[in-house]
């Protein structure tokens, strides 16, 4: 369980999240909506230790991670794929699969099998290097080299940035599926909401910092008012 | 045939035809024996390192076999080397493994070191303060120390490394580069001031290995060839520590930082402490280098380790290849041999230069070059191979 209190980081004089609070549930997927800087991404990087909050806590459990480095949080279990992905493009892909246990002290032999069985297109190419790979599979790269140092929390931000629908429903699909095997909790911050909430339990969205909603998927799907004002979902 | 009875009849081969040579050249009974036992370890480390299962299970061990066969080959060849061809070639040697050093630092991790050439000059005069006080340590010891000596003024600078980057840490390191001579001359006590320092014995060769070869003046040639022997054996040591270290979770992460460190921190790397350990290494082996040095000249000057050496040392790694190990190598030998091929140059091209032409030809010839490998091959001569070689192979693959 993720526990978020009266969060508030600010960028100079930007405030970039005001008082936000919310819970990400052990075993279900917490999906966090809104707008370009709405500050989705200024959040999981607050959750991981990246960005130090101005107040408010961050908790893993009963465990209070704020102000912990970075490394210190990975190592408690949140993992974290970042914007971008954060693939090494010059190594193979079980180059880049071990970075993902250089501290987890894992079995390295036996999570590798375990990642090319969830991620059967890793194991094919294993030998090639990560610029070869097509964008969905850099995602899921990005997500099995945080998957092998199991982890009990994973945050997601925009996996499906640069995807093609398809290929954004296949990941959807493939971490719902993580999520209901397991007892992962993930935290999703997406801006293609339609695709999240699919398989989200719970959604938080967010506008300029604040919360505006948080509710289960369901309910915020089915309200009228968010799906237009914040989720930019036009029938 | 099977991969392990090629690999076997090779090595035979190989210790056929080297037993055949060290007969045919050898003047004496107990020289050809050497040359026999030569030939021996490196066909039985060629066998043990190429077998299929030690080169994909046990790597580590693939690299120790390789390093001992190419040590073991260049420990061969120098038996037969002319001195001054000897000395040349351990003093690349020892530039090769402080190249090998600051190509760590900056290839794996990504951070910039100038200053290299002081911390050479901290080993340098590690070994000879040590030797003054006590003659009687034995070598690989008095080393030992002044690589120790070397990684603690890498952390005393490496520590504020944690807190800068790029130009900056340039700056601190280029400032400690440009100090080291007013240090060196205001510890003059310890330091022997402008003249420097002797070392109180020389190495002198053990009396097997005079009795063994007999050529030319028997102790200038024995102790050159000793102290030859020693700087490779050393450079082997230290390029085998380093190509594990490269392959190493330990190397992984350190590419990580450099190539995306907002990725090593959330798997879980700790920034600071990565990169001032990249920094002590580097700063660690810079000093074994000016301590074989040391060693291989029997004395020190301060006149040998001013900020010209930081610049030469960044000119040839450059040139070499920065980031591989092969690069490291190749920056040995070009700084070795520069002076000698320019000598050449001028000698068989009916140039003759005059007055300041004749004393800069050098530092000229040298930034040209470097000049041109910038333009043409920013990656150096081992990384150009390297790119050359992936495209080849691409374009099998396209076929």
């Amino acid at each position: 369980m993720i526990g978020v209190d009266r969060l508030t980081v600010t960028f100079g004089a930007v405030r970039a999240l005001r008082e936000v609070t919310l819970r990400a549930e052990t075993g279900q997927i917490t999906a966090v909506l809104g707008a370009n800087g709405a500050g989705k991404t200024t959040l999981l990087r607050t959750i991981s230790g990246l960005v130090t909050p101005r107040s408010g806590t961050v908790s893993l459990d009963e465990r209070v991670l704020t102000r912990l480095k970075p490394e210190e949080i990975a190592r408690l279990g949140v993992g974290h794929v970042p914007e971008g992905r954060g693939v090494i493009a010059e190594f193979t892909v079980e180059e880049n699969l071990r970075l993902g246990a250089i501290v987890a002290k894992v079995p390295l032999e036996e999570g590798l099998a375990q990642q090319y069985e969830a991620f059967p297109v890793l194991g094919q190419r294993r030998k090639q290097h990560a610029a070869k790979l097509s964008g969905g599979e850099r995602q899921m790269l990005a997500m099995a080299r945080a998957l092998i140092a199991r982890p009990s929390v994973l945050l997601l931000d925009e996996p499906s940035l640069g995807l093609a629908p398809l290929v954004t429903a296949q990941l959807m699909a493939t971490v719902a599926e993580l999520c209901a095997t397991s007892d992962l909790t993930v935290v999703l911050v997406e801006q293609n909401a339609s695709s999240a909430l699919r398989i989200a339990h719970h959604a938080v969205v967010l506008n300029v910092g604040s919360v505006v909603a948080d509710a289960s998927a369901a309910e915020v799907a089915a309200d009228e008012r968010l799906r237009q004002y914040y989720l930019g979902m036009v029938e | 045939m099977s991969p392990v009875a090629r690999h076997g009849a090779v090595a035979l081969g190989a210790l056929v035809v080297a037993v055949a040579l060290a007969l045919t050249l050898a003047p004496r009974a107990s020289d050809a024996v050497a040359l026999v036992v030569v030939a021996a370890v490196a066909a039985a480390a060629g066998l043990v390192g190429s077998l299929p299962t030690v080169r994909t299970e046990h790597p580590a061990l693939a690299r120790a076999m390789l390093t001992v066969i190419l040590v073991d080959a260049v420990v061969f060849a120098t038996a037969f080397l002319s001195v001054p061809t000897d000395f040349n070639l351990a003093t690349g040697a020892g530039m090769a493994i402080v190249l090998l050093g600051l190509s760590f630092l900056t290839g794996a991790s990504g951070q910039i070191s100038i200053g290299n050439g002081a911390f050479m000059g901290v080993g340098a005069f590690a070994t000879a303060i040590w030797a003054n006080h006590h003659a009687t340590t034995p070598i690989v010891v008095t080393l030992l120390i002044s690589v120790v000596v070397g990684a603690l003024f890498g952390l005393l600078l490496g520590l504020p490394a944690t807190r800068l980057r790029g130009p900056y840490l340039a700056g601190m390191t280029l400032a400690f580069a440009v100090a080291f001579p007013a240090i060196l001359s205001s510890f003059s006590s310890w330091t022997g001031g402008d003249s420097g320092l002797q070392l109180p014995n020389t190495a002198t060769a053990p009396h097997w290995l005079v009795g063994l070869f007999h050529a030319g003046t028997p102790t200038l040639t024995t102790d050159t060839l000793w102290l030859t022997d020693i700087v490779m054996v050393a450079t082997g040591v230290a390029f085998f520590l380093m190509a594990n270290l490269f392959a190493s979770r330990t190397g992984r992460a350190m590419r990580l930082v450099r190539d995306n460190d907002v990725a090593a921190e959330l798997v879980g790397v700790p920034l600071p402490r990565t990169r001032v350990i990249a920094f002590v290494i580097s700063a660690a082996y810079a000093a074994l280098g000016g301590a074989l040095w040391t060693l291989l000249n029997n004395s020190v000057s301060p006149a040998t380790y001013g900020f010209a050496l930081s610049i030469t040392i960044l000119a040839v790694i450059v040139i070499g290849g920065i980031g591989t190990i092969s690069g490291a190598i190749i920056g040995g030998v070009v700084y070795a041999y520069s002076t000698n091929v320019i000598a050449w140059f001028v000698a068989h091209t009916g140039l003759n230069p005059q007055g300041n032409l004749a004393s800069q030809l050098n530092g000229i010839i040298f930034g040209a070059l470097l000049i041109v490998t910038m333009m043409f091959s920013p990656m150096g001569i081992a990384g150009t191979y390297r790119h050359l070689r992936a495209r080849r192979a691409h374009a099998r693959e396209r076929e």
